[in-house]
């Protein structure tokens, strides 16, 4: 191997990749952009999906009104201004609609719900005169039928509250002696723990999506790119040893692996500061977006072993591809693979420990986490990252043997690493 | 005046391939020749006759099964990088990286090649001047015609200045005047000494370029001699005509030890000698 002819090759494919808009796109402008748009769509789409729902008002029919003890219930819900009782016991409408329509018209969405204030019968009756029970219908499915459901529920929850304030009080017991098994929580972390676990669940899991992503295109134009462009048999033909030129292309596939990931973190982090503290200003919730400066070198030394490991695995499986599309098909299942530990890396619940940090991908994603919560374990960060290394160091040492077969560097095997694999390797 | 000794010695070179459906195929069988500074050494044949596979053992992209072949003394399967140093290889499946400009490929294949470093700069300008590139030489490879990538990848070849060049099938989709500017530099390369070898199927660019001609048939070489002595041997004025007595002779009696056209004896499969040609007589 040598390091000068490494350097040239590395330089080459690196100049050629920045002429390449799908690779500086998907390795540089995505990564850089992709946050402050999802983000400020999603808030935007969120607030607006929000404010049109609010600004609704529930078409409500009664089929059943309240006990006359509980007439003023009924007052109450018409004089919502959110609230239309559009027929039954409490509807103004000139022009109500008839019982027989209701249901057709609640499926229909023309109704988002219809209430009925049943009376109690039996024990409970009994026990509490006036009683009553309400059956609400609603169409689940209907954001606005739901909507109209809670701001029923919501109006006799109040109504229940007034009646039994009342009830108590002429029993003797005033407010503080009705409020007894009440429960309290109290939030104990802090504006940046919070802070912290928002950006552990979303740099993690983002982190080790654009490493992958910024592996996946260079890694199918830098070998089966070639071979469709006839470069493979020019450059095999210059005075560099092919394991020259293969480390030389892997630390290129690497390099542009890191730099995806790093420039994602910064820019969600960017975005974060940017887009979404301020929407969060006007919210109860004090969320500090900032993470521990020691965090920092462990994203780093997570995103070079990722790199390293899919750079090494996509180009095994796209260095048999005859052409750019079939090298995006054979590498394409190992990026919806990296979903599947990822997942269990996302997981609140699940901690970096001997056990989870032997499991490739979710190890980083949970590494990450707890970096940027200020949790360092560091015996089971060096599991990891030895995890990830062995990894990569087993995908270069299928690669070496690869290389040894001519018939690969004549991209036979039909363009299939399984069909070489059979017949090479397992034969 | 003695002639220079050989920089390509080749010597029972083989290689044999297998295939799913057809086995073991003997893709080259035990050939031999050699060449000289100065000289076109011309592998003639049909498709599938061997002669990009010879091509490619020599320039180490495959490896022989049998035999050995050296360019400039450095073996082909134990020096394979060193080989490489001392060869450029040009062919219709050596393409150019499309988003480099020609300059910038020019210099990487001069870096790459091993060419001093503190000479590349001067080199560069050198081929750019002599392969008239200057025109265009900020301009990417993709977006250039067909004429100007031809001159951008003879000067990639050349890039080096290797003492042995091998030409494959150079002039296969070009036009009429990229043909013959092929051809030309071709002539200029062998002027200035270099050693070349050149594959084709166009009996008229072996008639004019070639030294020596080698003929080559599933993988045997059939004849190997001057244009005269195969003319004498056979009879036949004409290459083409040259070419197909040796094939149907040896399709008439393959397998079997074959008697050439003019009644010499040329074992089938087995080295072509130098003793039927005046290069018997160097050193």
């Amino acid at each position: 191997m040598n390091w000068h002819h490494i350097g040239i090759l590395y330089r080459r494919e690196l100049r050629s990749a920045l002429r390449e808009r799908t690779i500086v796109i998907n390795g540089i402008l995505l990564p850089i952009f992709l946050y402050p748009v999802m983000l400020w769509v999603m808030f935007t789409g969120l607030t607006f999906v929000q404010g049109v729902n609010e600004g609704f008002v529930s078409r409500i029919a009664v089929e059943v009104g309240p006990p006359a003890a509980h007439a003023s219930l009924l007052d109450t819900l018409a004089a919502q201004e959110s609230v239309e009782i559009v027929a039954g016991p409490g509807s103004t409408s000139d022009d109500p609609l008839p019982a027989e329509r209701w249901d057709e018209s609640l499926a229909g969405g023309e109704l988002d719900a219809v209430v009925s204030f049943v009376e109690v019968e039996g024990e409970a009756a009994a026990a509490l005169p006036d009683n009553f029970r309400v059956q609400i219908r609603y169409d689940r499915a209907e954001e606005r039928s739901r909507q109209a459901r809670s701001r029923v529920e919501e109006v006799v929850g109040e109504h229940r509250e007034r009646w039994m304030g009342q009830e108590a009080q002429a029993r003797g017991l005033d407010e503080a002696g009705r409020a007894v098994f009440a429960v309290t929580g109290q939030n104990v972390s802090s504006s940046e723990e919070l802070g912290q676990l928002l950006l552990g669940q979303m740099l993690g899991f983002f982190l080790v999506i654009m490493v992958a992503l910024g592996c996946f295109i260079p890694s199918v134009d830098t070998t089966a790119g070639e071979r469709e462009r006839s470069t493979w048999e020019t450059l095999m033909t210059v005075s560099a040893s092919r394991l020259s030129i293969v480390t030389a292309k892997y630390l290129y596939v690497a390099t542009l692996g890191i730099v995806a990931g790093l420039l994602n973190v910064v820019a969600l982090m960017v975005s974060v500061g940017a887009v979404v503290r301020p929407l969060l200003e006007g919210s109860q919730q004090n969320v500090d977006f900032s993470i521990p400066l020691l965090a920092a070198p462990v994203m780093l030394a997570g995103a070079v072993a990722l790199a390293l490991f899919f750079a090494a695995a996509m180009m095994i499986l796209a260095a048999f591809a005859r052409s750019f599309k079939d090298g995006q098909a054979m590498v394409t299942p190992v990026y919806w693979l990296v979903f599947v530990p990822l997942l269990l890396g996302d997981q609140t619940d699940v901690n970096l420990s001997l056990g989870t940090a032997l499991v490739p991908i979710a190890n980083v994603t949970l590494m990450i986490r707890d970096a940027i919560g200020g949790v360092f374990l560091w015996p089971w960060i060096g599991v990891t990252l030895a995890v990830t290394l062995g990894l990569a160091g087993g995908c270069v040492l299928v690669a070496r043997q690869v290389l040894r077969f001519e018939e690969f560097l004549l991209g036979e095997f039909d363009g299939s690493f399984w069909r070489f694999a059979k017949e090479k390797l397992f034969a | 005046m003695t002639e220079a000794a050989p920089t390509v010695r080749v010597a029972e070179l083989r290689k044999t391939f297998y295939d799913e459906s057809r086995g073991e195929v003997k893709a080259v069988d035990g050939i031999s020749f050699d060449c000289r500074p100065g000289q076109v050494f011309g592998l003639l044949g049909a498709n599938g006759a061997g002669k990009t596979t010879t091509l490619r053992m020599l320039s180490t992209v495959l490896r022989p099964t049998g035999g050995s072949a050296t360019l400039m003394g450095h073996d082909v399967r134990t020096d394979p990088e060193a080989v490489r140093r001392s060869l450029g290889f040009y062919s219709a499946s050596t393409a150019l990286y499309p988003r480099l400009t020609a300059r910038e490929t020019v210099e990487f294949f001069t870096r790459i090649n091993g060419y001093p470093s503190d000479r590349v700069e001067e080199r560069v300008q050198e081929l750019v001047d002599r392969f008239g590139i200057a025109e265009y030489e900020d301009g990417r490879v993709e977006k250039l015609s067909s004429g100007m990538k031809q001159k951008v990848s003879i000067a990639r070849t050349v890039a080096h200045d290797p003492p042995v060049l091998i030409f494959d099938e150079p002039t296969v989709g070009l036009d009429v005047m990229n043909a013959l500017e092929m051809v030309k530099v071709i002539r200029e390369l062998k002027e200035e000494g270099k050693t070349i070898l050149f594959s084709s199927h166009i009996m008229s660019e072996v008639e004019k370029l070639c030294d020596r001609i080698g003929i080559l048939h599933r993988g045997r070489l059939l004849a190997l001699g001057t244009l005269d002595e195969l003319r004498d041997r056979t009879g036949e004025h004409y290459l083409e005509d040259v070419f197909l007595d040796y094939v149907k002779q040896a399709e008439g009696i393959e397998g079997e030890a074959e008697l050439g056209p003019a009644g010499a004896l040329e074992e089938a499969g087995a080295p072509a000698t130098e003793s039927t040609g005046p290069e018997a007589a160097g050193p």
